[in-house]
């Protein structure tokens, strides 16, 4: 919203060394936040008023004239100007040489100099009024030049001080004062600034009606419409309202239009009260504010035709709906050239009708964003108080022949009661009564201190929702002293018991894991799935929440699990890159197992936390990806200090390779799985060259370790042998197998330290249906340093061990 | 001779300190020192000289070659302690291997800073579902019924949960305030909390605006707690996080879950206040609505509002993050872009 100083300065007399910038901050510490303060006058820098004092014919050309121009103090200028209506006397506006202005009022502004048209050297320029930005002000004719005529101005004066322009102008974010529909218009901004700076406000001389009655006004739904005035005046006419007027519309973004209409807006603008002329000659018998009937319909100005529902208000005569109470006028509510006699509408309709009204139709007006922010009634009053006022000023014969005020349950105004002790614990600081009652009584606020009590009377237009309990009083003595003014208090609140989140640890450790050992970069996708991959990775989507509204049509699926973003964030990058690791851990939802978390009436559908990741990589060999990702998985439980993880293969990912997965265990408790990403899947997703291997971790099944539990081992006191023998198994055969047989000899042979896996070899040199494993033995004593003999002793042990149980064979050359 | 040994020495001694290498110094000691070395020579030459002569000249000779002798080994010595095992012409230049390592989001790492300061108050780390009901998303939070915010324009409901009473219908959460209550009813007081999470709008996307974001509620629910000592935490806690102090201000503002409610800004931390275009030239910038929790919500967590009052704010990460790295798109976060996420760690 716009607001003009100017206008303020109606209703509060702003001291003349007040620093704008200082208001405008303070506003915005306390009140609204003001976005930008714009010097109006310093548009028109540079612009003079000039006199024509003798128009002379260019010698070089047949449209342009030469004028001799007076542009004050004497000095006479030859302008070369093209308008068409120059002539002698006459007054306008000169841009000096150095001024910027718009060309023919297109593009951007151009510099003005003294340069030579035509062979003619001109001094500046005459302007039209869309060349300074004033076409919706002072419109001129094409080819046609701005005539000040009219106005009291002399050579050389700035046109901003002739066209009252030496004005400030403050852009206010709207957003910021949802909540005080009292400060929709420049009343209610000036009592703010009243308050602030503890100066008076201009009381507005109420209307007091000569006449009562004679005019039928009908309230339908006392819900919806919960106050009506009207006012009927007659011997009015069209005409444009005076230049004062209109400036103050136009620098607030409101374009002039005639003297009737302009009043309406004017109020508006000036009491937040939003209000409407109808044409009296166009109503038919009364006027109602009721609801539509079913089938009705709404004739707009455009010729089209609203089809409207019963829950819209609307205004009506005998014959119909006239126009959407509150959110527009339609084709037979106009004021017309021939208007003679108007009936003045000040109403007050209820906020949720006129929203849902104003989105039915998505029509916001000026009007309806002001309603919808909860009107008082009883602004209502000060409407036609500020409106007949100006039909005094502007329609000195104008007759009020009929006036009506219909307000059938006056607003309840609530009274608060606030002990002011408490105010100075909430606070964290004493104010003293004056204070209090001064600036409560500023903002209209009834006023009694009792001792402790500070009893609070809330006026009209601020009990419409925005102050109802003590809690408010407090922010307003808050606000307007400054939140930032108030002293700093330390915090006073001990507690005694460390904070211990062993859970929440958790997810962090195993987040920087995955980051910081593990090579893996942290993702964030969207808590919905492509279709498209939701189907390719989990197959059934049935199991899947769907969004009402979708951010797309082909995004309903809420996240259910983890991977199918993970895929596509594999598409994404393997454009860029050809080997790497991603995860993200979110939650996820299926529509199954509703149950209560914290509120027995509340259902949550099933839900989780998932960790779940890819590697991903142009690789020739799957396993060994498959074998990277499998020791993150592995050391995973270790390095981030939970219950350690089994591997089995009981149930096959859906998006899993045949061959390539796992399940993760827990004990026996299932808690993820991880696998080759399927080549069906993987196309589907669109993954074009990269493998990815896949896993997935259902973290609330995840247990962490109270505790570390690392143990500490003696240092070896005699040398430890590493000893490699490649045996030949079965392809068949598992490693898991063949470790499980080396640590059951290992029971009885003490010498065996530990055993592990080096590689394994399947090809020429090897039997067909055979692999060679090659297994790294520890063989070591407690209490001597092996020989060489009895080292190989103990190996040879290991290997008839595993020809036994494990089918090995001794590979010959 | 005299002449010769001084000669021998004006020669020698420059070529043994300019000896490279050990090997070449070897040489020179050999040309000089060795069996046909110019000193050997020198002193065979001796014999020639008359018999009077000879035991000065071989002190002489003898002195010189002592002279020289040490000159190598002293050299061999300053050889010895800059001698590498690569050729000189070496380039260290060449930048080295860098460490295996991935990342985490640049949201999370600045979610971890602000949970280590606020743990170091004595903050808890709270979490809650990112699908809620109505009640818990409007109903407690003081949103009158009509509240634009329920509508699905700004809202994403369940599908088959977006009717009948605010119990049935689901939701994902449009904000974390809601959640909060949840800590509210199943803790006792006095809270100290903090509660970051994901929330997400039904929006049109663009470079400032985005369907999903992180949000960081720290909430402090205790009797009598003055809002200058929540100003004194946030400051604390932004000068911890940002490593300077970080200068803050409070102006009015209005959300309907607290009373009184501001806005809090935060010094402009690019230009340090003097404005520049990512503070739209005023020297501070938005980051988080706060306020004491209005009396409403106090109630719907079972708490009498006389007598408990507290603080409350919520920290627009994806905004604190942009602003910390002049990232200029808010939607980079969400697009699992590693070219993104790669740059921060």
């Amino acid at each position: 919203m716009k607001v003009s100083l100017n206008w303020i300065k109606d209703y509060v007399k702003l001291p003349e060394d007040m620093d704008l910038k200082r208001l405008a901050y303070d506003l915005t510490m306390s009140t609204v936040e003001v976005e930008d303060v714009e010097d109006l006058g310093k548009k028109f820098d540079g612009l003079v008023v000039g006199v024509i004092k003798e128009v002379l014919p260019h010698p070089n050309a047949d449209k342009l004239r030469i004028c001799r121009t007076d542009i004050g103090g004497g000095e006479i200028k030859e302008i070369v100007c093209g308008g068409s209506n120059l002539e002698a006397d006459q007054k306008v506006v000169v841009a000096l040489p150095g001024t910027f202005v718009k060309w023919h009022g297109e593009g951007e502004p151009v510099e003005i100099k003294v340069s030579k048209l035509r062979g003619v050297e001109s001094y500046g320029m005459i302007c039209a009024s869309t060349e300074i930005g004033l076409e919706d002000l002072l419109p001129c004719g094409e080819h046609e030049i701005m005539n000040l005529n009219a106005f009291e101005c002399q050579a050389g004066d700035s046109v901003a001080k002739a066209l009252d322009m030496d004005d400030m102008i403050l852009e206010i974010d709207n957003k910021s004062m949802t909540n005080r529909p009292d400060l929709w218009g420049h009343y209610g901004i000036a009592r703010e600034i009243a308050t602030l700076y503890d100066l008076p406000l201009v009381e507005i001389k109420p209307y007091v009606p000569q006449v009562e009655g004679n005019v039928d006004v009908r309230i339908g739904n006392a819900e919806r419409c919960r106050r009506f005035t009207a006012t009927k005046i007659e011997n009015v006419y069209v005409k444009p309202s005076p230049f004062k007027m209109q400036t103050r519309l136009w620098r607030v973004g409101q374009r002039p239009i005639n003297a009737l209409v302009d009043i309406t807006n004017y109020v508006m603008l000036a009491s937040g009260q939003p209000s409407h002329a109808y044409d009296l000659n166009h109503i038919v018998d009364f006027i109602s504010a009721r609801n539509a009937q079913p089938g009705e319909v709404l004739k707009l100005l455009n010729g089209e035709e609203l089809k409207l529902d019963t829950d819209d208000l609307v205004i009506a005569d005998a014959e119909g709906p006239v126009g959407l109470a509150g959110v527009m006028g339609g084709a037979k509510d106009s004021i017309l050239p021939e208007t003679t006699e108007v009936l003045l509408e000040m109403a007050n309709f209820e906020s949720m009708g006129v929203r849902r009204t104003s989105q039915r139709y998505d029509v916001r007006t000026d009007a309806s964003s002001r309603y919808e922010k909860a009107i008082d009634p009883e602004r209502a009053a000060l409407g036609v108080d500020m409106a007949m006022e100006l039909f005094t000023e502007l329609y000195p014969e104008m007759k009020v022949t009929g006036y009506v005020d219909l307000y059938p349950t006056p607003i309840e105004k609530p009274v608060i009661d606030v002990s002011l002790d408490w105010l100075e614990r909430r606070l964290g600081q004493r104010f003293s009564n004056e204070y209090i009652e001064n600036k409560l009584t500023r903002m209209g606020f009834g006023v009694t201190i009792d001792g402790d009590n500070l009893n609070v009377k809330v006026p009209s237009w601020r009990a419409t929702g925005d102050i109802s309990e003590r809690a408010d009083i407090m922010e307003e003595v808050a606000r307007v002293f400054g939140y930032d003014n108030i002293q700093a208090t330390k915090i006073t609140t001990t507690f005694d018991a460390a904070i211990n989140q062993p859970v929440f640890d958790l997810s962090r450790r195993i987040k920087e894991y995955l980051a910081f050992r593990c090579n893996m970069q942290e993702v964030f996708t969207y808590p919905w799935m492509t279709d498209k991959t939701a189907e390719a990775i989990l197959g059934d989507t049935s199991c899947l929440l769907k969004l009402s509204t979708p951010p797309s049509p082909t995004e309903k699926f809420v996240k259910g699990s983890i991977l199918p973003n993970i895929c596509d964030a594999v598409v994404k990058n393997e454009r860029f890159y050809s080997e790497f690791g991603i995860f993200e851990e979110a939650q996820i939802f299926q529509d199954r197992d509703y149950r209560s978390t914290y509120d027995e009436k509340e259902k949550i559908p099933y839900f989780t936390k998932s960790i779940g990741g890819a590697f991903a990589a142009t690789v020739s060999d799957v396993t060994a990806l498959f074998r990277k990702a499998k020791g993150v998985i592995e050391m995973m439980p270790r390095y981030t200090h939970m219950e350690g993880f089994t591997f089995r293969r009981d149930v096959k990912p859906v998006w899993a390779d045949n061959t390539v997965w796992l399940n993760i265990y827990v004990g026996d408790k299932l808690v993820g799985n991880m696998g080759l990403l399927a080549k069906k899947a993987s196309m589907a997703c669109g993954i074009k060259n990269l493998s990815a291997v896949l896993f997935e971790l259902d973290f609330y099944a995840l247990t962490p370790l109270k505790s570390r539990t690392n143990e500490f081992k003696h240092l070896p006191e005699f040398p430890e042998n590493n000893y490699d023998i490649s045996l030949l198994f079965d392809t068949e055969t598992k490693w898991e197998k063949i470790y499980a047989e080396i640590m059951k000899k290992a029971k009885s042979e003490k010498l065996i330290k530990s055993a592990s896996f080096v590689d394994e070899y399947k090809g020429k040199q090897v039997p067909e249906g055979k692999k060679s494993v090659t297994i790294r033995l520890v063989i070591g004593s407690d209490t001597k340093t092996l020989t060489s003999d009895e080292i190989e002793k103990v190996a040879n042990t290991v290997t008839r061990c595993l020809e036994y149980t494990a089918g090995a064979q001794i590979r010959t050359k | 001779m005299k002449e010769k040994l001084e000669a021998l020495l004006r020669d020698g001694i420059p070529r043994i300190n300019g000896a490279k290498t050990e090997a070449e110094l070897q040489e020179i000691k050999g040309s000089l020192l060795g069996k046909q070395g110019t000193v050997t020579l020198l002193m065979k030459e001796m014999s020639k000289l008359p018999k009077e002569e000879r035991p000065a000249a071989g002190q002489l000779v003898n002195k010189v070659k002592t002279e020289l002798s040490n000159l190598i080994d002293a050299r061999r010595e300053e050889l010895k302690l800059k001698a590498s095992e690569v050729s000189a012409d070496f380039d260290w230049s060449v930048p080295g291997l860098p460490p295996m390592s991935g990342g985490l989001h640049p949201i999370i790492q600045m979610c971890y800073d602000l949970n280590d300061a606020f743990r170091s108050l004595g903050f808890e780390v709270f979490e809650a579902t990112d699908i809620s009901s109505e009640y818990y998303s409007f109903d407690n939070l003081n949103f009158p019924p009509n509240h634009p915010a329920r509508e699905s324009m700004d809202t994403y409901w369940i599908e088959g949960h977006d009717k009948g009473e605010a119990w049935d219908k689901l939701c994902l959460r449009p904000h974390l305030t809601g959640d909060s209550v949840r800590y509210l009813q199943s803790h006792k007081p006095p809270y100290r909390f903090v509660y970051p999470g994901r929330v997400y709008r039904n929006e049109t996307t663009d470079a400032r605006h985005e369907r999903a974001f992180y949000q960081y509620e720290a909430l402090i629910v205790d009797k009598d707690f003055t809002f200058t000592a929540g100003k004194v935490m946030i400051q604390t806690i932004l000068s911890k996080v940002f490593g300077r102090e970080v200068k803050i201000r409070m102006r009015s503002g209005f959300f309907p879950f607290v009373e009184p409610g501001y806005e809090i800004d935060m010094e402009c931390l690019v230009c340090g206040g003097k404005g520049c275009s990512v503070c739209k030239h005023v020297g501070w910038i938005e980051v988080m609505p706060g306020g004491t929790p209005h009396p409403n919500v106090l109630r719907a967590a079972g708490l009498d509002p006389d007598e408990y009052t507290g603080f409350y704010v919520n920290i627009g990460l994806d905004r604190l993050v942009m602003m910390r790295y002049g990232v200029d798109d808010v939607r980079l976060f969400n697009s699992a872009d590693l070219r993104f996420l790669e740059q921060f760690r």
